[in-house]
């Protein structure tokens, strides 16, 4: 009997790119599954990832402002020195009294009026201390200003107890609810797309239950199917992203501009699409094979 | 030379599809299974063919106890036996040229020895007019043909046979059966289940018989 190796191969891929034409209907239909799951769960990561930078953004404006004794103005490199070996302390700007009287003057264009009868400078020097991100919790914070607060020179400290509370509570909960709600969309991403695959190859027993009847290893009949993941998966990632990009465009003149950032991409285009088709390929494959393998015990 | 020692079959919750079956099959001989419906004929032929395996007792096919094949295997098995199911198993969205030539693709045979095989097989069973049809547009008849065509188009050393004339007139189960004979006189072990009693006094040279399972003679 004549046999030979190169023949299988041409056979196997002959028949692969043959079973893709006749599936051509599934192959879409799975791909558009495919595209719409990721592309709803891709907004969603979007929107989180953009919330979390900026919730993190406000974040890092937390200051504490230390009011510097009108005595001690003439050390302020080494006050700052000082500041600087508290723990938790970042960084420390000094304003100077004419840096403060200057800002205040700016903030007051149009109104300066008002410090015309001021001959001396009323303003204090000051610190804006940014604190470090491990210390940027109530407690840690509040035990940061009170050592601030118990230095010699320190006049007088400020920070806002209240906001740096509510934005630690805010920004725990957020985390919580996307992880949440990440889970059971991931979840059902999952389920939709297996299903879906699922019923593809359900539809497609027979052909393998044929095919392994009359002596086709495995692999004649597993190739097929691992193409056509590989192709849905590759469909489904790029349709996402051109629906992601689609639907940003469309709804991008609805939204007030202060909330758009939540719709701008937060990866490098190149990197998420590589992502998609990958998470794609990958799910189209698996999806396949898991699905089949209980049809290839005959 | 197939051989079965006090196989045993017994599926969930059910009645035992058969019951201690020893059997001999030597190489070339071409044996009838017979009996009512649900006597246990397919089981027997499906254990013979490894899609099914017994619950107790072992298949020895030329050598090689079957039941503990690694599953990696069979297929290389399959390919040298030829089932003819009852129900055909024809894929439908293949043409009938497609159907026969793919049990000799699987094996990995060079297309121009497919083309030439098939061609000659479709003619053997008279059905080379109908190579480019697909399975649903042919009779119950011709359908068996096909199915009959793709299990003997790659020469194997057994042919087993599901009611290969369930669907077929007199005169075309005679041509079938005597197709078979042909093929075992060159050697070929062929098994045929069927209850067509015309067919049993015409040709049987052996005659098993099964009954709820066990044989009966």
């Amino acid at each position: 009997m004549s046999k030979s190796g190169s023949a299988d191969l041409v056979y196997i891929l002959g028949d692969a790119l043959r079973s893709l034409r006749e599936n051509v209907g599934t192959t879409i239909l799975t791909s558009f599954t495919l595209a719409f799951s990721l592309a709803i769960f891709s907004l969603f990561v979007f929107v989180i990832m953009n919330l979390n930078g900026v919730v993190e953004g406000w974040g890092e404006k937390t200051q504490i402002i230390v009011y510097v004794k009108d005595a001690s103005v003439g050390q302020a490199d080494s006050l700052k020195q000082a500041l600087g070996r508290l723990p938790g302390v970042k960084s420390a700007e000094y304003i100077s009294k004419e840096k403060a009287l200057a800002e205040l003057k700016d903030e007051l264009k149009g109104h300066e009026g008002i410090l015309d009868g001021v001959d001396a400078n009323p303003l204090p020097a000051s610190f804006e201390v940014r604190v470090r991100d491990e210390f940027n919790q109530p407690e840690r914070i509040a035990e940061l200003a009170g050592r601030i607060k118990a230095l010699e020179w320190a006049e007088d400290v400020q920070y806002s107890r209240e906001w740096v509370e509510k934005l630690s509570a805010f920004i725990k909960f957020i985390q919580l609810a996307a992880i949440a709600m990440g889970v059971f969309l991931g979840a059902a991403t999952l389920f939709i797309i297996s299903n879906t695959i699922r019923l593809a190859v359900y539809a497609r027993k027979d052909e393998i239950e044929i095919m392994k009847l009359v002596g086709a290893s495995d692999m004649y009949v597993k190739v097929p199917f691992v193409l056509e993941g590989l192709i849905q998966g590759l469909f489904g990632g790029l349709l996402a992203m051109c629906i992601l990009a689609v639907g940003r465009y469309a709804v991008l003149s609805e939204i007030p501009a202060y909330l758009r950032f939540a719709v701008e991409m937060p990866f490098s285009t190149v990197l998420f699409l590589a992502f998609l088709t990958g998470a794609g390929m990958l799910m189209g494959v698996a999806g396949s094979l898991i699905s089949m393998n209980r049809f290839l015990k005959v | 030379m197939i051989q079965m020692f006090h196989v045993s079959k017994s599926y969930e919750g059910g009645v035992p599809a058969l019951v201690d079956v020893t059997l001999k099959i030597p190489k070339g001989d071409f044996l009838f299974i017979t009996g009512p419906s649900g006597a246990g004929k397919s089981t027997l032929l499906k254990i013979m063919f490894g899609s099914e395996a017994p619950t107790e007792g072992q298949i020895i096919l030329d050598g090689r106890n079957y039941v503990r094949i690694p599953s990696a295997e069979l297929p290389e098995l399959r390919r040298r036996i030829g089932f003819v199911f009852q129900d055909f198993k024809l894929l439908p969205n293949k043409t009938v040229f497609e159907n026969v030539a793919l049990s000799l693709k699987v094996m990995g045979v060079a297309p121009s020895d497919v083309k030439r095989r098939v061609a000659r097989m479709l003619s053997y069973v008279k059905l080379q007019h109908r190579a480019n049809f697909k399975p649903l547009q042919l009779s119950g008849g011709e359908q068996q043909r096909v199915a009959i065509a793709r299990a003997l188009v790659k020469d194997p050393a057994i042919i087993l046979a599901d009611e290969p004339t369930g669907n077929l007139d007199p005169a075309l189960s005679i041509q079938i059966i005597e197709l078979f004979r042909e093929v075992s006189s060159r050697g070929t072990t062929v098994v045929v289940a069927t209850h067509d009693k015309m067919l049993i006094e015409k040709y049987a040279r052996r005659t098993v018989a099964l009954e709820g399972g066990r044989l009966i003679g």
